[in-house]
């Protein structure tokens, strides 16, 4: 994010400082103790946890101690659910990013009529609820779903594709869920940061001679790169934990073969025999990807 | 942008806070070593209802089936116990699970109910996983030996009774007899035959009608209650997985695929396509556990079509008829307070009455594991829905029959790699190499 | 671009309206795929109501959503002005130490959070389901990042008036960063109205404490599942968090606007 002032104009009064200070500590130390206490905490907890096996009040220490660790590289199950999250990753979340830019800068246009219902209409997905939403998908990709009709309506395939029934579909299909749910959330960021570029950047522009895809390549993307680093943390973050559509939309069918990292860590931990210290240990390895991706997005966002 | 020096403190910050975890560690026990008192509580083993009084809390799921179930219990068993009162709480068994599994975390089995119920399937898992939750019932005076024997050993570990089976699962080949007089044959056709036999027939009913025989969205669950119906399990005795040198799994596992590729067998996705293909009449029939009936009895418009008859039988020395698909037990939680009068409650309900089972037949379609019940004049009665055939008797008949298997504490990890290896097989994988790769999945998963 | 908004609306707005008209449809309608409004909506809504306590479910929603926004609002939004007004180095690094709690997947942090609760006598509390939610990274970067274009004249005439530093936070930050507010709770209801994990832990066995998303786990959890009463509850959990939307839309836009000027 970018700062627009340095903060030495804020801060005038000198003498003050040291009880300023101390307010600041005060108004967000409830906020900060929270997060410490209910995240960090617990972390800390669940990395003891991934350092034991057994069960319930039979745990024990294991040995050796990186035991569940070592695990995360023998498991091929394990690598499997990594490379398709990964998937997920690489195929959705450019897509999005993308696609809410054109939207965004489309709502963004002073001309546009129907403003509010549009940007409404945009947002709703990320309100229905979830039990809908996968039963809707499910059913529109179906064999006999609408998809298919429409599809042999128009003439793309003769019987119907069983989507959910092959790798490539069903994970396709959880790709077109995934956009399709938060596409509209990233517009809406989007939007936002358009309404702080002055207008007057783009009519200046355009008696430059400047097209509206120049105008797209030249200002909106630089001026907002900012908040496009911002949404692309955030769904980095998001997709590699992502569990709901693996859980609901297709179970994780066929065989394994759409599961994600999160959706491997419940079944380790609460569907198969209950292994909870390896799936403390997945999870520290999803908050290590999440961690590092995040960091190599922020060195490359920072060279533009 | 300073961002970046906050990240590098940030993840440097994540190698101090693991460091920490590593050197406390040793010192710290997981979870809590206090609960070991609440397992020596012990109940007076037998007892007269009437001494009893307490309110017992129930957690189960499905208000029309097992809740509606606990609650005409209840109403029959305050005949006998009038100082008998319930609280049933509808919770569904994922919520269930993850509860046990984070109540054994924590040690504070405290807040557990005094009866919840489990799925079958992952009854004995829980009871290994969690021995310190559940109340041994194996000399409660229960009549064990009046259930049919698949279902006691469900919950059944190491020789000792823990659960109270409810809610049959019995395997059904229910099918539109409109549709099968349409190709030229009946029920009996279909009755007590192979799935070689059964394949020709469907071969014939596909070509005649166009209709494939059955639909499954699990080819997993559907190998798995082949296999009971020949007793065999996924497990050796000594509970290692049995899986790549299993030859009636191999036998199961290719009598799926020629079901698949002759086209009498269409595969679903999921659940709702599973149901929505047998209720349009997209295929002729279904095989399932026969609490399936209930999902067929919303289309009341096919009333006088269905009619219901055992599955077919793998070719092998030991293969039968009769199998099982779904059902569920009753457990008493260790620490139940109350754990003489749940006892007693279930022994005179679950485990005792047919008043009980013919007052629940009718509005819930829950069947008998206690095969007294089956004894029951109403369960004589003909059905209209399935053109008048008595099919309750009949389906008792079955369950009787069920080869019992084990099912241990992997169960899910086998059927998980098992559907695994059928779709990586369909996916044109070789049989005895995806099975042997299901196998090591699950001995590593064994191995913690 | 009226044609590409227009695809991009309807396909955005067509799962609604599925879930609208399958709720006024037959269980068996709806897995034919209808997609025209049926007669069943009284008949759903009359199941609905026998089999499952909708009243108690919206009410606690309610309760425990409005609880946790305005408490974890109030309290990010706090810690966000801290961090930013009275602005420092070492500020800026537990800023980014906080952060990294965006990172952790909850199946991390689940047992121990949940042997943290039961230890402290909060299971089936509404406390114990706000706790863990009550102060969350994100938003206090919202707040601080907002802060940042706050007109500091105001709290320094503020200051010279004599007012004491917490009444400036309530007096003057708060109504003059209506929109920031609007966002924050826009995003912190939605999330708190449809969590289900930690609240199917947290309120185990208290038939009297679940939610709209604990019941709709409920109408789908037997052998035989009612469509209609699935989509019918669905359809009821969604219409707060759109009314919610839709009237803060506006300052949602501002208030997110505001934070990353």
């Amino acid at each position: 994010m970018h700062i627009p002032n340095s903060h030495a104009t804020r801060k005038p009064f000198l003498s003050l400082e040291r009880k300023r200070s101390l307010s600041g500590w005060a108004f967000l130390s409830v906020a900060a103790c929270l997060i410490i206490w209910l995240n960090f905490y617990p972390m800390v907890r669940g990395f003891i946890i991934a350092l034991h096996t057994g069960a319930g009040a039979n745990m024990t220490l294991s040995n050796p101690i990186y035991r569940n660790f070592a695990r995360l590289f023998e498991d091929p199950q394990f690598r499997q659910t990594v490379s398709t999250t990964f998937l997920y990753l690489i195929v959705q979340v450019p897509i999005m990013l993308v696609l809410a830019l054109i939207l965004a800068s489309m709502l963004n246009q002073p001309s546009l009529k129907g403003k509010a219902i549009f940007r409404t209409a945009i947002f709703l997905p990320c309100a229905v609820g979830l039990v809908a939403y996968a039963l809707i998908f499910r059913q529109m990709f179906a064999h006999d779903g609408l998809i298919n009709s429409v599809l042999i309506g128009i003439g793309v395939f003769e019987t119907g594709h069983n989507w959910l029934n092959s790798v490539w579909s069903a994970r396709l299909v959880i790709i077109i869920g995934l956009l399709w749910r938060w596409t509209g959330f990233a517009t809406v960021l989007y939007l936002a940061g358009l309404q702080n570029i002055d207008r007057s950047i783009y009519e200046a522009a355009k008696i430059d001679g400047a097209g509206i895809f120049q105008q797209f390549w030249k200002i909106t993307i630089p001026l907002l790169s900012p908040i496009i680093l911002l949404t692309a943390i955030m769904s980095t973050n998001g997709t590699l934990q992502l569990f709901d559509e693996s859980m609901n939309l297709t179970g994780g069918r066929p065989g394994m073969s759409t599961m994600t990292m999160s959706h491997y860590i419940y079944q380790t931990a609460f569907v198969h025999s209950p292994n909870l210290s390896y799936a403390s240990a997945m999870s520290f390895a999803i908050f290590i990807f999440v961690a590092v991706l995040a960091l190599i997005q922020i060195k490359v966002g920072d060279k533009r | 942008m300073k961002k970046i020096l906050a990240i590098t403190l940030s993840i440097l910050m994540l190698f101090t806070i693991t460091a920490c975890g590593n050197g406390g560690s040793g010192s710290t026990n997981v979870g809590s070593a206090d609960i070991s008192a609440d397992n020596t509580v012990t109940p007076p083993p037998d007892s007269d209802g009437a001494e009893l009084s307490g309110t017992i809390v129930v957690w189960c799921w499905d208000p029309t089936y097992n809740i509606f179930a606990m609650d005409e219990a209840a109403k029959i068993y305050r005949e006998i116990n009038p100082n008998f009162d319930i609280e049933v709480v509808d919770m569904p068994m994922d919520e269930i699970q993850t509860t046990l599994i984070t109540t054994a975390a924590s040690g504070t089995l405290n807040n557990l109910p005094d009866i919840f119920l489990l799925p079958d399937y992952a009854f004995q898992k829980n009871v290994i996983q969690f021995p310190e939750m559940f109340f041994d019932i194996t000399d409660s005076g229960i009549p064990f030996h009046e259930f049919a024997s698949s279902a006691v050993a469900n919950s059944v570990v190491d020789g000792r009774n823990y659960g109270v089976s409810f809610g049959a699962g019995t395997t059904i080949f229910a099918v539109r007899t409109d549709y099968l007089t349409e190709a030229g044959f009946t029920v009996d056709d279909f009755t007590d035959i192979t799935w070689g036999q059964f394949i020709e027939l469907g071969k014939v009913v596909l070509e005649k009608t166009g209709r494939p025989m059955i639909s499954t969205s699990s080819g997993g669950d559907f190998i798995s209650f082949m296999l009971q119906s020949a007793g065999a399990s996924l497990f050796h005795a000594d509970g290692t997985p049995n899986i790549a040198n299993n030859s009636t799994l191999h036998d199961a596992i290719n009598t799926y695929l020629e079901l698949i590729n002759t086209g009498v067998l269409l595969q679903v996705n999921n659940w709702d396509e599973y149901t929505t293909s047998f209720i349009s009449g997209a295929v002729t029939g279904t095989i399932s556990g026969c609490w399936i009936i209930g999902s067929m009895q919303t289309a009341q418009d096919q009333s006088g079509n269905w009619a219901v008859t055992n599955m077919p039988r793998l070719d092998i020395p030991g293969g039968t008829n009769y199998s099982n698909f779904g059902g569920s037990s009753w457990a008493i939680s260790s620490n139940s307070e109350n754990a003489a009068l749940a006892i007693d409650f279930l022994k005179h309900t679950f485990a005792g009455s047919v008043e009980f089972y013919e007052n629940i037949l009718e509005s819930s379609g829950a069947l008998p594991t206690w095969l007294p019940a089956g004894t029951s004049n109403i369960y004589m009665e003909p059905q209209p829905f399935f053109g008048g055939q008595a099919i309750f008797t009949d389906i008792v008949g079955y369950t009787e029959h069920i080869p019992a298997i084990i099912t241990g504490e992997f169960w899910s990890e086998v059927s998980v790699a098992v559907t695994n290896a059928v779709v990586n097989i369909l996916g044109g994988a070789d049989i005895t190499v995806a099975l042997q790769e299901a196998e090591d999945t699950v001995i590593f998963q064994m191995g913690r | 671009m009226y044609a590409f908004l227009s695809v991009a609306s309807f396909l955005s707005v067509f799962p609604l309206y599925w879930t609208v008209v399958s709720a006024t449809n037959s269980s068996s309608d709806i897995i034919k795929g209808s997609l025209l409004a049926g007669t069943h909506l009284f008949q759903n809504f009359y199941h609905l109501l026998e089999l499952y306590n909708l009243s108690t479910a919206l009410m606690n929603s309610t309760l425990n959503a409005v609880v946790l926004t305005v408490a974890s609002v109030i309290i990010c939004a706090m810690a966000g002005y801290g961090f930013e007004a009275f602005h420092s180095k070492a500020k800026d690094k537990l800023m980014s130490i906080l952060l990294l709690s965006m990172m952790i997947p909850f199946a991390a942090v689940m047992i121990p959070l949940f042997q943290l609760t039961a230890n402290m006598g909060l299971l089936n509390t509404t406390i114990g389901f706000i706790l863990p939610s009550l102060s969350t990274a994100f938003l206090i970067l919202l707040f601080r990042q907002s802060t940042r274009s706050f007109p500091y004249e105001m709290i320094d005439s503020a200051r010279i008036d004599g007012l004491n530093e917490i009444s400036i936070f309530f007096r003057i930050f708060m109504p003059t960063m209506k929109s920031t507010f609007a966002a924050a709770t826009v995003i912190t209801f939605m999330s708190a109205w449809n969590s289900y994990l930690w609240p199917s832990i947290v309120f185990r066995g208290d038939p009297s404490a679940f939610t709209m998303p604990m019941l709709i786990a409920r109408t789908i959890a037997g052998n035989v599942t009612d469509h209609g009463v699935v989509m019918l509850a669905a359809l009821i959990a969604t219409i707060p968090t759109i009314i919610i939307f839709f009237f803060l839309q506006k300052y949602f836009v501002e208030g997110i606007a505001g934070s990353i000027k």
